[in-house]
């Protein structure tokens, strides 16, 4: 999705050979009236939902049929483009601004190092966990700054519609990401996507033998079948109780003791419950958490939310590049927009991963962080920020008047210790004058500037 | 809480032998940067063969990557010595790059034009970014 779309500022020289889909609609410019502004955003937004809606039913075809080796390589040319093209460019605009004296060869091959290791950490399975993460960070970023290139309300209107859409994807029966969840867990496989995945939470070492089948780790599944640790209070009871509906219960007890021997490496599938976020390079995000049936989740939703057949949490690209989108935008205002929007933003992600543990099926990781995230770029551009302008003033002018009324009152007072004795008011030493210019000052302005809404 | 050892009910257990030293009473050594959730003994052998053979496609971060990602057998040499052998080598590689490249990129820096003459103006990345309209994007 991030590939197709090369956006196309109107502000800038036009590039015939780059199209754009998010503003196929509608270009805006900045002498449009309200109205029209409104309705073009609405309209590109909806063109650009339904492109994403099409590409996200085709992705669900053709994992339907198997052809997880051409998603693959889909997603690692991608990932070529984006780090190698997007990233390049970039590069070079810093380069420029900077007039870094960097030669040609020595760029390109750095550059070529970084795709190609981007690559390979999309690719193979199994590279270090902290390459893979943040060359997933790079790409979201590298595709948001794009995205960021849109006109302004083409870009507040399509985080909202994009938002709407997850909520429909991931919940409603016939959403494309429902299906695709639902297809994965029933098929066991993990989806072709881009995901940053976070680090499997790890209670024990794990045999190496059992290691490649289980980055999934349970706490207390070594301790055999009663005694687990003292926070989980489920697990000091029966196995059965947390041995849920999987099917064919007998001997699972067993199992739990033999795993935790970690000399019975097909057990574990079974007890696998997966909890993932999972996503699709296109916006369609959404957190994930499938329970396999097979164990009740309440004492290890609690302790690992980040069980899963991976053993870890994972979070969608699109809603890594949405939620930088909206960053971006915030700082286009105001540092404190960033700041407001960057804590609203975690908040809309915490409250998701609880919503995660609760209901322990796929959700949207958008909607809430989005809406969170939009009003509190809001809030601070339009109120927070005029507020503290103002109460900087205020406190500059009153200290100013504050100097001004003692450099008033000190001939009066000759010696410097009349004024400022101990327990005495800051206008204590004031003469009456000195302090009466001060009263009046202070009710001038607080005249001026109604302070409502504090 | 033990290391994959015998835990709790689950009585004497062989831990995973391979990585197992004797010597060390404690916990396993493992041979990724990840722990217990990275590679086997063996597929760390293979994966530490072909990142150093690939790596000589002109890629001295690839290197730079195995050497962090195999860091432990760095620090514990004696216990994986075919691993050892790879991860060297990549460290080796990724230094005489680093150094090769630094060195040739520090040169055209700081010579300027005063070393290269016009040639410089030629090899200079924006003049290249220009020419070829890379930057013409937006």
């Amino acid at each position: 999705m991030g590939r197709l779309l090369e956006p196309q500022n109107p502000q800038h020289r036009l590039s015939p050979n780059i199209t754009t889909i998010a503003s196929i609609v509608y270009n805006e410019t900045s002498s449009d009236s309200i109205w029209d502004k409104l309705k073009g955003a609405l309209l590109n937004s909806l063109a650009f939902v339904a492109v994403i809606t099409v590409t996200t039913f085709i992705l669900v075809l053709l994992f339907y049929f198997r052809c997880t080796k051409f998603l693959k390589f889909y997603m690692g040319f991608s990932a070529f483009v984006v780090l190698g093209f997007m990233g390049g460019e970039i590069a070079l605009f810093l380069i420029r601004v900077f007039s870094f004296p960097i030669d040609c060869v020595t760029f390109v091959v750095i550059l070529f190092n970084f795709a190609v290791v981007g690559v390979l950490a999309v690719f193979v399975p199994k590279m270090p966990i902290l390459v893979t993460q943040g060359y997933m960070v790079v790409i979201g970023m590298l595709v948001a700054y794009w995205f960021t290139m849109l006109p302004e309300w083409t870009t507040w209107a399509l985080l909202v519609a994009l938002a709407l859409y997850d909520l429909a994807a991931v919940l409603l029966p016939g959403g494309p990401l429902r299906l695709l969840v639902e297809l994965a867990m029933s098929r066991d496989e993990e989806i072709p996507a881009l995901v940053y995945e976070a680090r499997p939470v790890n209670y024990h070492d794990v045999d190496p033998r059992t290691a490649n089948v289980a980055r999934t780790l349970w706490r207390g599944r070594n301790s055999g079948s009663g005694s687990g640790s003292v926070e989980i209070s489920d697990s000091n009871s029966s196995p059965e109780v947390w041995l849920s509906d999987g099917g064919g219960g007998e001997g699972r007890e067993t199992r739990v003791v033999v795993v935790g021997e970690g000399q019975n490496s097909e057990a574990l599938p079974e007890l696998l419950a997966p909890l993932v976020n999972r996503e699709l390079e296109g916006p369609g995000t959404r957190v994930d958490c499938g329970g396999e049936g097979n164990a009740s989740m309440d004492g290890w939703a609690i302790e690992g939310i980040g069980l899963g057949s991976s053993g870890a949490i994972k979070l969608g690209l699109g809603d890594f590049i949405f939620y930088s989108v909206l960053v971006g935008r915030a700082a286009m205002y105001d540092f404190m927009t960033v700041y407001a929007c960057y804590l609203a933003i975690i908040a809309g992600l915490g409250i998701t991963l609880m919503l995660l543990a609760f209901y322990r099926k796929a959700l949207p990781a958008l909607p809430v962080s989005i809406l969170l995230g939009s009003f509190g770029t809001r809030n601070a551009a339009h109120r927070q920020i005029p507020l503290a302008r103002a109460g900087s003033r205020l406190g500059r002018f009153l200290r100013h008047e504050q100097g001004r009324a003692l450099a008033r009152a000190r001939p009066r007072l000759g010696t410097s210790k009349a004024y400022f004795g101990k327990g005495e008011s800051p206008t204590g030493g004031m003469g009456k004058e000195a302090r009466k210019t001060l009263e009046h000052a202070l009710a001038n302005h607080a005249k001026a500037r109604p302070m409502d809404g504090l | 809480m033990e290391s994959g050892q015998s835990i709790g009910g689950g009585g004497a257990e062989s831990t995973t032998g391979i990585v197992h030293r004797s010597s060390v009473p404690r916990r396993p050594i493992w041979p990724t940067i990840d722990g217990p959730i990275g590679l086997s003994d063996e597929e760390s052998l293979s994966y530490a063969r072909r990142f150093f053979k690939f790596g000589f496609l002109l890629l001295p971060w690839l290197w730079a990557v195995n050497c962090f990602y195999f860091w432990p057998v760095l620090r514990h040499s004696p216990a994986f010595p075919r691993i050892h052998h790879y991860v060297v080598r990549s460290a080796i590689g990724f230094a005489v790059f680093t150094v090769l490249l630094g060195s040739w990129a520090l040169t055209f820096a700081i010579g300027g034009e005063r070393l290269f003459g016009p040639v410089w103006k030629q090899l200079v990345m924006y003049n290249v970014a220009e020419k070829f309209g890379l930057t013409g994007w937006y």
